[in-house]
């Protein structure tokens, strides 16, 4: 009853203490689309954190940028590798926590040995692929990748990219008896960061952020333009889209349909990474997952015509408003320049008949390979296997209310039931969607993957092929290869691909895997899923796109976007872009992945 | 003897309510445990879409959160948890919004679903049954067209619709008056004047959509209960005997109200589960964006925790009435004696 009554008097008394401010409009950059619930925490100890929490209050040694393929070295003043398993980090001089101690290697070990303990935290799983992390001497900590699960894109992305969190903070949580995963971190006094920025204020309404006008980095990076970043909380797209036209919101990650309207027709200054077509910047493979343990589907015939019947030009141009292209059959992402060189196109036309290798939609096609591996169609216009199997009645899901996807599924499965295979739509609430997924009870779904990064196309490989990240159907994972493939020969390869320093056996493994996926097809690559970023001109000028090409992750949401904070400028005050977004050979900061391996083959043969 | 009767009666009520409640309680409990699905779905598939690093950590993480909510357990141990933890006021923690304890999350919101509702709700009644008593008394006059049509309208407009009708017009049409929100972008609550100000238009355009769209209803209920009185005997006799118009509306007024308490009993009762529509086509903070979450995630201990404190108003306000009618209608005390 005590209790009770607190919290009333709590809720009685918490608008009383505070100050009545409001934020400079000029000064604040509002946002919309990377939180849609009330905030949770402002602790990397926890499943998930409020946003802004690994994006401007904790930073890594290094941020990694897509577009140039190469590091910026941030916490961090450079690398060393001691051999060809051992890397040393060191840390800047500079580099302080926002209540004025350093940041040293000890925080790093700590950081690495709590996340241990708890098993989830920054760096979480990193003891997979790490040996130990230690502290050299103050300012230097080295990591050991295992030499008995040798992968060298985990090694590099956890001992590069993993945020340390301050051990002074944590060793007094810990004194006090405090469950870690129950601290919050929401008083802005005590909160103690490594980023430029810290939280203001909160409430059901809004987050916000404002910079620390001392921060270290200042004298190397400059500070982040905007005084403010304000996150308000909306409750579904259509609210949050009618803010971004109103001009309330200067920096989105949303999905807006007909997005080019809001400037072809509506002349507002709004902006998105391209202007025409499509808009955006890929963020990931979306596939067609079929379920390789349903009879009928368990067949590669069969899901090989289902690649054929796929509509994807008119579905994407229909359903995503273009807003994404199709996905190579081999699963790389081959929109950017560097991934081209993984792709055997070759093979890829050879197979699929086309120039660059794309799977046409060809009905007729799909209809010759079903027939002529002898799937008669019956009286119902439903194929039936040589042994029996009648090909459905399937269903082909995808959440409810993913409006885009529906209507995607919608589209397929009047291709597929056209030639010959029973499928139906189904969409379920996420949770039941999910869990279906996850179990392997599924028929057919449309899904994502991973995304681009240094460790792509590995990453998406691993994620949809390899068998140990799977469980039995029934059992969830949510690791990855939900369809249920097995086959060793992929496994054997992908650790070949991760534990090679040699470029030729790598790309060697690529192209062995795209054969396998070629005569296999354990699931379909169907599209690119867009990077949702929108930006509007009303306040903020300089936003990166394809005109102003600095950084390519640019949206919110995005773990790796800070560096967009220092590009963009106050439209009353425009600024030059900093040097340092550029790589090293163009007089900036930013390291290409290419030279972190060189160098660790120098080390190799040391 | 009327006070112990009426003891007796109350006792008796509060006892059925416990037991209901404990019933309830225990079904509010159960059925999100039936729905297929995986409450975890909505944390580890943000991990899944976050993480890419290592595939491997989401199972670490997963392995952890099972044992963090008990989810492994058998469900009747989690029930005895949940009951335990309940009646020492934890309501446990969200799944969705891990950490926050489900408290945490219902107590900031929870001003904002009272203060634009309750005075809609009471608003709404008290105009629907005035207009409606109004008009089943000048019976076939414009009076009662005019109510009977517009109520019948009004009522049957679904909620959200209304709402964006009035947005689009007084918002972005005329621009008098904010189309989202609870007070101005950019604005940090206070106590001051400008803020009260900045608040109450933004009051306005949700106020009114629940109370028109509200209002309907208990007319049309409202009117039919009085002209059902207006033909009863007790009305016929008091007009052979004379009595004054006024008097009689004033009777029949106080008879048909009755239903209409227990009704306004239950809409008072499950404010707390909020205006979902409202909040959302307002983008106006409250309770039902919260528990609508909940719902469509699975997440246990936040359903569990607002409909315990939901089924708990919907009974106290039922308590409530029963206390009233046993005192404004002798006939219920006596009745339950029988």
């Amino acid at each position: 009853m005590r209790r009770w009554l607190g919290l009333v008097l709590l809720v009685l008394v918490v608008p009383l203490a505070l100050a009545r401010v409001s934020l400079p409009r000029e000064e604040t950059v509002y946002v919309a689309g990377a939180l849609w619930g009330p905030a949770t925490t402002w602790n990397l100890y926890a499943p998930q954190s409020t946003w802004g929490t690994d994006h401007f209050l904790y930073v890594p040694p290094f941020i990694y940028d897509l577009g140039k393929d190469a590091w910026l070295p941030f916490l961090a003043e450079s690398y060393e590798f001691v051999n060809d398993k051992t890397i040393r980090i060191k840390i800047r001089e500079q580099a302080k926590w926002s209540d004025g101690m350093p940041i040293t290697a000890d925080d790093f070990v700590y950081t690495f040995t709590l996340t241990k303990k708890l098993g989830i935290g920054p760096g979480t799983g990193w003891d997979d692929y790490i040996e130990y992390v230690k502290a050299v001497d103050k300012k230097v900590v080295e990591f050991k990748a295992r030499e008995d699960n040798l992968n060298y894109f985990q090694f590099l992305s956890y001992a590069l990219g993993t945020d340390p969190m301050p051990k002074h903070v944590y060793e007094r949580l810990e004194a006090q008896k405090i469950n870690i995963k129950d601290w919050v971190n929401d008083n802005p006094k005590e909160q103690v960061v490594s980023g430029p920025y810290k939280l203001f204020y909160y409430d059901p309404n809004i987050v916000v952020y404002e910079r620390i006008d001392n921060w270290w980095g200042k004298d190397i990076f400059g500070l982040p333009r905007p005084k403010y970043i304000a996150h308000v909380i909306y409750k579904d797209n259509p609210s949050a889209s009618l803010a971004v036209e109103q001009g309330n919101v200067d920096w989105a990650g949303l999905f807006i349909p007909s997005v080019w309207e809001l400037w072809e027709k509506k002349k507002l200054p709004i902006g998105t990474w391209y202007k025409q077509e499509p808009y955006f910047l890929p963020d990931g493979v979306g596939f067609v997952y079929v379920n390789n343990t349903k009879p009928g589907l368990d067949s590669p015939v069969v899901r090989k015509a289902i690649a054929y019947a796929i509509p994807y030009e008119e579905m994407l141009k229909k359903a995503y408003f273009g807003y994404g292209s199709q996905a190579h059959p081999s699963m790389v992402i081959d929109l950017f320049e560097p991934n081209k060189q993984y792709i055997d196109y070759e093979l890829a036309g050879k197979v699929w008949g086309t120039k660059d290798g794309r799977i046409p939609t060809d009905l007729k096609m799909a209809e010759k390979i079903l027939e002529d591996a002898g799937y008669k169609k019956g009286r119902d216009g439903i194929r039936v296997a040589p042994d029996g199997t009648r090909l459905g009645p399937y269903t082909i899901s995808v959440p409810y209310g993913w409006t885009d996807w529906m209507m995607m599924c919608e589209m397929i499965a009047k291709n597929l039931r056209e030639i010959g295979i029973d499928v139906k739509t189904e969409f379920p609430d996420f949770s039941v969607w999910a869990d279906r997924m996850t179990k392997g009870t599924f028929d057919i779904i449309i899904s994502w993957s991973v995304g681009p990064g240094f460790d792509h196309p590995f990453n998406v490989y691993r994620f949809v092929l390899d068998k140990r990240l799977t469980r039995p159907v029934g059992e969830v994972t949510w690791a990855g290869n939900w369809q249920r493939y097995e086959n060793d020969e992929v496994v054997k390869l992908l650790d070949t691909a991760v534990s090679t320093l040699d470029p030729e056996v790598r790309k060697k493994a690529y192209f062995r895997i795209q054969e396998i996926v070629y005569r296999d097809m354990p699931s379909i690559p169907a599209f690119y899923t867009a990077h949702w970023y929108e930006y509007s001109e009303q306040y903020w000028i300089n936003w990166p796109s394809e005109r102003n090409p600095h950084w390519f992750r640019p949206s919110p949401w995005h773990a790796n976007t800070l560096p967009t904070l220092f590009i963009i400028s106050q439209k009353k005050n425009p600024q030059p872009v900093p040097k340092w977004v550029e790589t090293t050979d163009k007089g900036g900061l930013l390291i290409p992945t290419s030279k972190i391996f060189n160098d660790l083959q120098k080390a190799a043969k040391k | 003897m009327a006070s112990k009767q009426m003891l007796r009666y109350l006792f008796r009520r509060f006892l059925f309510l416990f037991v209901t409640y404990v019933v309830a309680t225990t079904v509010v409990f159960l059925l999100p445990r039936v729905i297929p699905g995986n409450p975890l779905s909505q944390l580890l598939s943000n991990l899944s879409m976050v993480a890419q690093a290592n595939p491997e950590a989401i199972r670490a993480a997963e392995r952890a959160l099972m044992e963090e909510f008990g989810l492994g357990k058998p469900w009747y141990v989690q029930y005895v948890e949940f009951i335990s933890k309940a009646l020492r006021g934890d309501l446990g923690t969200s799944i969705t919004f891990y950490p926050r304890k489900v408290l945490d999350l219902i107590v900031p919101v929870l001003p904002w679903t009272l203060v634009l509702l309750l005075p809609a709700t009471l608003v709404a009644w008290i105009l629907g049954n005035t207009l409606g008593a109004q008009a089943a008394y000048r019976r076939n006059t414009w009076v009662d067209k005019g109510v009977l049509t517009t109520s019948l309208v009004v009522s049957q407009i679904p909620y959200y619709w209304l709402g964006m009708i009035f947005i689009f017009l007084f918002g972005v049409r005329l621009k008098l008056l904010p189309t989202q929100g609870a007070y101005s972008q950019g604005v940090i609550p206070s106590l001051t004047f400008s803020f009260f100000v900045d608040v109450l238009r933004h009051y306005i355009l949700p106020f009114l959509s629940i109370v028109v769209s509200a209002m309907g209803g208990w007319a049309i209920g409202m009117r039919l209960m009085v002209i059902y009185e207006l033909g009863s005997d007790y009305v016929l006799f008091s007009e052979t005997l004379g009595v004054s118009d006024k008097r009689i509306f004033k009777y029949v007024f106080r008879n048909s109200l009755l239903p209409q308490i227990t009704g306004l009993a239950l809409s008072l009762g499950s404010i707390l589960g909020g205006a979902l529509i409202t909040e959302i086509v307002f983008n106006y903070p409250g309770t039902g964006y919260l528990l609508f979450r909940a719902l469509t995630t699975l997440d246990y201990p936040m359903i569990q925790g607002i409909f315990v404190i939901l089924i708990a108003s919907v009974y106290l306000a039922n308590f409530l009435v029963d206390f009233i009618y046993a005192v404004i209608d002798p006939r219920i005390r006596i009745g339950q004696e029988a």
